[in-house]
């Protein structure tokens, strides 16, 4: 049980700033997740946390106490790595064993604890099996059960999952969520995978080249995005975007205008410079012609039934807009010539297949607009 | 197909190049073990096999006293050597495969150049330091020289092991509540066991098969060692080669070596760590 606070938490390699000004708590008992593209600093700042690596500016606190300069072993938090860096030599019970041993626990609470946790992953099979002998998904457990029988302050995982395949990854998530809540003990979970992050976490920071962006609860980083880096990172399938441009009053895009609140109206008016416009793909209807907004004709490229939801890839020409310019690390798709690739989310029952010409609308509620130069959020926020 | 027409043919090619070489390397040893069980007067029969097989000359060798003290000087040499430059290989290889610290580079690239300096170059020097010092036909005397010229090899196998082992399972054993030397006693060093038996095998080797050092440092049987000692041997008449007792003196020597290697070929080779990552 631990609140951890950063203050200031600065990392620099060799001149290198790997982590810049992290300030934020983490609460008693949260699952607070790290996400970010690679080389964001989230790894680097879980290293700092449980002590691996020194933090050159700044202060980190545990339930108020600076643990800056105490080693690792004194900071009773448990860590799981990417690797799992699982003990090849040991057993499974004398790698589960080991922190109790290091801690010089009796025999008996050992044996205790060692088989309680197994219990709980599911391990009692295994428990005298060397781990070249265990499954990948078992190897995960094992680095999970030598974190928990020391009934640490914080767990810190380090990209987890990532070495276990796609459905065992989905199943490995929820026992970690289970887990979790069941101990109630802080977690701090890396990871760069945004559903990952979205599916686990009670809060998210979404860092990036070193910086927190933004720090949130799921909903909050989906329906808030403070810059345009959150808003296309969270989120799958990605927000769509398009140049925008502020125009008597008007927001306009390639595909038509759309009026603004009035406050939006006023942010939007000071701001000089070019704009995005940003929308999630389930905010593009077709067809129901009652809702207020954008209404706009498009052809489908590329139709993808998925059961509940269709995805409709189409292109809109830019007409002279100027190409929109995203952040390489999101890996999105950028313009192609003078057209960009858009997608929409919408209802099977449309009935829509590759090649149709059919009506999308976009309710302006759901528009974000970004500075095209920083980046950042110019919309009011919504809830 | 013709990937099926040239399998008979390659293995048969491989299988005889692999005789070849054995043979090659085998016949003089097959040629020591067969003088050493020749009876004295069949010594110049020029038979490749003894017609009689007599244990005569491994007799006499173990007889004498002077054979039984340079087996038990070069057990005990042999043993201190390789465990002292395993001991300190290890620190100094743990430090340069995880520290990143200046002339990292040159302390390899120097005890590189030490190991192939020359031996002869520096035994009349030695011969008079040690004389000096009192070291002269010493345990001491010997096991020095054979660190000197044994801890570059140990040092480059060792840290090429230690560059082996994921640093994460020292991080993790950090993590898990061990200090810096608990984590290299518990985790680091079980991992690191095969190339610590390699350089302590070959540092063994080394100092048991030497014969330069052997014989210049020392004089008596308090020191000598089996090589040195073989070649102070004497034939039981000032007219007789002492050939047979030679013979069964170095199969005595060799068979140590014969059986260390075989006995320790598994663990040199063994990965252990496999599944220590992803697999």
């Amino acid at each position: 049980m631990a609140e951890i606070e950063l203050d200031g938490v600065t990392k620099r390699f060799s001149g290198v700033t790997a982590l810049n000004r992290a300030s934020f708590t983490i609460r008693d008992g949260e699952l607070f997740i790290l996400v970010g593209p690679s080389g964001c600093g989230k790894s680097t700042l879980l290293n700092m946390i449980v002590g691996l690596e020194d933090v050159t500016e700044g202060e980190i606190r545990v339930d108020g106490e600076v643990v800056n300069d105490l080693d690792p072993k004194d900071r009773n938090m448990a860590m799981v790595f990417q690797s799992y860096a699982i003990y090849p030599h040991m057993t499974v019970r004398e790698n589960m064993a080991f922190p109790l041993e290091l801690a010089k626990a009796s025999k008996a609470e050992i044996d205790e604890r060692v088989s309680r946790a197994a219990k709980i992953l599911e391990l009692e099979e295994v428990l005298d099996r060397k781990p070249r002998a265990l499954s990948g998904g078992q190897r995960q457990r094992v680095a999970m059960g030598r974190a928990i029988v020391r009934k640490p302050k914080v767990f810190l995982l380090d990209e987890p999952l990532s070495n276990l395949d796609a459905k065992l990854r989905v199943q490995m998530r929820t026992e970690i969520l289970r887990l979790q809540r069941r101990l109630e003990t802080t977690m701090v979970y890396v990871t760069h995978d945004q559903t990952e992050a979205m599916t686990l976490g009670h809060r998210i920071a979404v860092l990036r080249k070193g910086e927190v962006l933004q720090i949130g609860t799921p909903r909050e980083l989906y329906e808030c995005p403070k810059n345009l880096f959150v808003a296309g990172f969270i989120g799958s399938p990605a927000m769509n975007f398009l140049p925008a441009r502020w125009e008597n009053g008007r927001l306009v895009l390639p595909v038509g205008s759309i009026a603004l609140s009035d406050e939006e109206g006023r942010r939007l008016g000071a701001a000089r410079g070019r704009l995005i416009a940003g929308f999630r793909p389930e905010h593009l209807q077709a067809g129901g012609e009652e809702q207020p907004g954008l209404r706009f004709e498009v052809q489908a490229e590329v139709v993808e039934w998925l059961g509940a939801d269709v995805f409709v890839y189409f292109d809109v020409a830019l007409r002279g807009f100027e190409e929109v310019e995203l952040p390489e690390d999101l890996g999105l798709q950028g313009d192609n010539g003078d057209h960009r690739s858009l997608l929409a989310r919408v209802d099977p029952s449309a009935g829509l297949r590759e090649g149709d010409t059919f009506e999308l609308g976009l309710d302006s509620q759901y528009v974000h607009v970004f500075d095209a130069e920083s980046g950042e959020n110019l919309s009011t926020a919504r809830d | 197909m013709s990937e099926k027409r040239e399998k008979p043919i390659e293995r048969v090619l491989w299988g005889a190049a692999s005789l070849l070489v054995v043979t090659y390397a085998l016949i003089p040893v097959a040629w020591m073990v067969s003088l050493s069980l020749k009876r004295s007067a069949d010594l110049g029969d020029d038979r490749f096999l003894p017609r009689v097989v007599s244990f005569e000359h491994y007799e006499a060798v173990f007889r004498d006293p002077q054979f039984s003290a340079a087996l038990r000087n070069s057990i005990g040499i042999g043993a201190i050597s390789s465990l002292a430059a395993v001991l300190l290989g290890m620190f100094a290889a743990y430090a340069i495969a995880r520290l990143d610290f200046p002339g990292r580079r040159l302390i390899l690239g120097a005890a590189l150049s030490i190991a192939m300096f020359p031996p002869v170059s520096i035994i009349g020097p030695l011969f008079n330091m040690w004389r000096t010092l009192g070291l002269y036909d010493t345990w001491l005397g010997l096991i020095l020289p054979y660190m000197t010229f044994t801890l570059p090899l140990a040092i480059w196998t060792l840290s090429a092991f230690f560059r082996e082992i994921p640093w994460e399972l020292e991080r993790a054993a950090r993590v898990d509540g061990a200090t810096p030397v608990q984590a290299f006693v518990h985790v680091i060093a079980p991992l690191a066991a095969p190339g610590v038996f390699t350089a302590a095998i070959l540092v063994f080797i080394f100092a048991w098969n030497d014969f330069l050092f052997a014989i210049s440092l020392t004089s008596t049987n308090d020191a000598r060692t089996a090589p040195a000692a073989i070649a102070f041997f004497t034939g039981s008449s000032r007219f007789e080669q002492p050939t047979g007792s030679i013979a069964a003196a170095s199969v005595v020597v060799t068979l140590p070596i014969i059986v260390i290697v075989l006995a320790f070929q598994r663990r040199i080779v063994s990965g252990l760590t496999a599944g220590a990552v992803k697999g």
